[in-house]
């Protein structure tokens, strides 16, 4: 690999970098909030939260917000006069995203503009954010939800980032992985030049982020969804994946690659918007037709389109597994259900 | 202390007994999920899934929740805590289920455990009870702590506070909430079909998780749950940010036992509150 | 300029808007802030209603039924009675003021009753200002 920036900052400066980062565009990092850590735009400095594990909400919110506004209209006026709602986009800072999660937004990528089919504001957003990916911290436990090892990421992997910081004692170390991160921490002055040391314990952390376990078991994507195209009828495997399924939607919300959207005015007093909200296959109304007629009325029947579409349907047709083991779901989740066990179970089968 | 050993081995015991005769179709347990420390609801239908059930201090979930998903009449016995019972005694009273098609595995415990903090739950969420209101049988001794304690004291503060700052805290709280409806899911009261939440016509309050779509949702469903309400704070438990619904969930618990002096789900001979009256009701409740 | 609440009425059928219809035959004077809505029953009033109205601007909202034993439908307002009394402890513990939200058994022959609560109401509400808290940002 060619000469690549390596720059180090103590941790207590990181309020110095956040400043400037502020100046430049809109900066997203962790925010300590009372069920735990989100990712949130940054108004003072002192907010950031470094000393997370990782965030309740996946950071796919910063390029596929829950609630996004499309177009302004007020009902009984021409149709030239409706408004589509600007984006308004200033440059913007994910900071402080773990290896998984960096991985979502390649999976996402798939989805939302690779196929072919370009959605603009997922894309405006993502070429106009600098991703500053964090490796997790390979001295504390793992959590015992997580499996991204079983997708082939470590804890440690930088690539997907355009910055990569990994931990070193009191100090950060930052690695211009894309042009556009060296650009960045070119700008970053307060930033200081890392010493050979550095670079050895950078490359070390990052091998060493390889061998962190999570939980892990050997997927072959192709086989696995194979397994589930024919176990799809297998009812009594998914009535008993399901039997405590409370078919909610916390963990298609928490999940860093669901993507399903709905689109929906809403009116209030003649004046509307036209607006895309996450949706989700946990509910009953998801697939519910205008004629009234149902094809998913079944909470099994909902857990196996969730289950199939990203451990099949989304191999089929992007060549990716659509999950990154970060084990969001399986910890939100109320009543525990774990889809690592799931999957497990299936391949067992 | 509860020897929660002992009431899984009971539990056991009984939900083989019962599977074996044919008297039930499902027994509704507990059983391992991710690790012991994350257990799961679970439907044992056959005498060999009865070796997977557990119960330990982290067997929270009200599986009260889960009646209402088998069709009418089919014999299902339940494993049942103090609130949960009364669950079931409400879904009793509003004729979701026949008292004859259940059989109730009653559980006394305390010092349950909240599965994310580690905190212990009985003083917050069971009603201030131990022992289940009704059983068919009983897996522990029953247990008498001695000093009864008012599931209404949490609430003390909160009725101190002057109305903009609960105005306040409340809107901060519902600000926070992401719609995924886990608390109305896990809630065994909730079975509408559809909630009101998810009708079109009309359309009660937007989709769009905004404060008035919100607080419209979160308001109108303590409201349906007024009388109902047993307090078993599933909801709190299963919200992923953290919204402490069960506070307002006792406050109109509370109102409710004051004004009509009932509590939710104690006898199965009680009307529900809200589906009855007196004509002796005081005007001052309205004041 | 003096504020003018918002205020919105339900009133059941047979008794309070009967009554209020003979307010204005006997050319009572109240105040004009209060836009009424009539309903076969006060017991047809979902709570949600009320929620609803205090998002959508209203500064007030005024239930009127028939007194306790008089319903045409002989219990309705006994169940209204116990739902909105709840109705208004969730208001209260929400933290909007639940004197906004008020229940009145007014006859069909209480032109008169009807013409002094309408004003008495309006008057309280013009005291506690503008109702902020639940209105939706942007609705005027």
């Amino acid at each position: 690999m060619a000469a690549s920036v390596l720059k180090k900052v103590v941790i207590e400066k990181i309020n110095e970098v956040a400043a400037v980062l502020m100046q430049k565009g809109t900066l997203i990092a962790p925010v300590k909030e009372e069920a735990g850590a989100n990712f949130r735009e940054i108004k003072d400095p002192k907010d950031i939260y470094l000393d997370y594990y990782n965030s309740i909400l996946s950071p796919k919110m910063v390029f596929f917000p829950q609630m996004e506004d499309f177009v302004k209209y007020q009902l009984a006026k021409p149709k030239a006069d409706a408004k589509i709602v600007e984006m308004n986009l200033k440059p913007a800072f994910l900071f402080g995203v773990r290896p998984c999660d960096v991985k979502s937004f390649e999976i996402l990528d798939k989805h939302f503009y690779a196929s072919g089919i370009i959605d603009t504001y997922w894309k405006a957003r993502r070429d106009n954010t600098t991703i500053i990916g964090y490796a997790f911290d390979l001295d504390k436990p793992v959590d015992s939800a997580d499996f991204y090892n079983t997708l082939g990421i470590g804890a440690a992997d930088p690539e997907g980032s355009d910055i990569f910081i990994v931990k070193k004692d009191k100090e950060l170390l930052l690695k211009g992985i894309t042009k556009k991160g060296e650009a960045l921490l070119g700008e970053l002055s307060m930033l200081e030049k890392a010493d050979a040391k550095d670079e050895k314990y950078f490359t070390d952390y990052v091998k060493k982020g390889k061998e962190k376990k999570t939980r892990f078991m050997k997927v072959d994507d192709k086989a696995v969804a194979k397994k589930y195209e024919d176990i799809f009828e297998n009812n009594e495997y998914w009535t008993k994946m399901s039997d405590a399924c409370l078919s909610c939607g916390v963990c298609t919300f928490v999940c860093p690659t669901c993507y399903c959207f709905d689109i929906c005015d809403e009116t209030i007093f003649g004046k509307g918007t036209r607006r895309r909200i996450w949706d989700a296959c946990m509910f009953t109304d998801f697939t519910l037709e205008t004629s009234g007629h149902n094809p998913r009325t079944k909470v099994s029947q909902r857990l196996r389109q969730k289950v199939c579409h990203k451990y099949s349907f989304s191999v089929r047709k992007y060549d990716v597994i659509s999950c990154v083991g970060c084990g969001r779901c399986t910890r939100s989740c109320p009543v525990n259900i774990d889809i690592y066990s799931m999957v497990e179970e299936a391949t067992k089968l | 202390m509860t020897n929660f050993k002992q009431i899984e081995e009971n539990l056991k015991k009984e939900a083989k007994k019962l599977l074996e005769a044919g008297s039930v179709a499902v027994v509704l347990a507990y059983t391992k999920g991710a690790d012991e420390k994350h257990p799961q609801p679970f439907a044992a239908k056959k005498a060999d899934d009865v070796a997977n059930i557990i119960f330990n201090e982290y067997c929270n979930h009200n599986l009260a929740r889960y009646i209402v998903r088998y069709a009418p009449g089919t014999k299902i016995a339940v494993a049942v805590k103090a609130a949960d019972s009364r669950a079931v005694v409400v879904l009793i009273q509003e004729e979701k289920i026949k008292r004859e098609n259940l059989i109730l595995l009653g559980i006394p415990v305390s010092g349950m455990k909240n599965q994310k903090t580690g905190e212990i739950i009985d003083e917050k969420t069971t009603g201030g009870l131990t022992n289940p209101v009704v059983y068919d049988v009983l897996l522990g001794e029953e247990i008498h702590t001695g000093k009864p304690v008012s599931p209404y004291t949490v609430l003390e503060q909160y009725e101190k506070m002057d109305k903009d700052a609960r105005f306040a805290f409340w809107k901060a709280q519902f600000d926070k909430c992401i719609r995924c409806y886990a608390c109305r899911k896990a809630c065994p009261m909730c079975y509408c079909d559809p909630c009101f939440i998810d009708q079109t016509k009309p359309r009660w309050a937007d989709k769009s998780p905004q404060s008035h779509g919100n607080l419209m949702y979160h308001l109108t469903r303590f409201q349906h749950l007024a009388g109902r309400c047993i307090d078993c704070g599933e909801c709190t438990r299963a919200c992923p940010v953290d919204i402490p619904l069960y506070l307002f969930h006792k406050k109109v618990a509370k109102d409710c036992e004051e004004m009509f002096k009932q509590a939710a789900g104690m006898k199965i001979e009680d009307k529900l509150v809200m589906v009855d009256f007196r004509v002796e009701d005081s005007d001052k409740i309205l004041e | 300029m003096e504020f003018e609440p918002k205020i919105l009425g339900i009133a059941c059928n047979w008794c309070t808007y009967t009554g209020a219809d003979l307010a204005g035959t006997t050319r009572l004077k109240y105040p004009q802030n209060l836009r009424v809505v009539r309903v076969m029953c006060s017991s047809r009033i979902n709570p949600s209603f009320i929620f609803r109205a205090f998002q959508l601007g209203a500064d007030g909202v005024l239930v009127g039924g028939c007194h306790p034993g008089d319903c045409h439908y002989n219990t309705g307002n006994l169940y209204a009675r116990r739902r909105l009394a709840v109705t208004k402890k969730i208001l209260d513990f929400a933290g909007l003021e639940p004197s906004r939200f008020r229940v009145e058994w007014i006859s069909a022959s209480e032109g008169n009753k009807f013409a002094e609560v309408v004003k008495e109401f309006t008057e309280h509400v013009q005291i506690l200002g503008p109702q902020t808290k639940f209105k939706i940002a942007g609705v005027s």
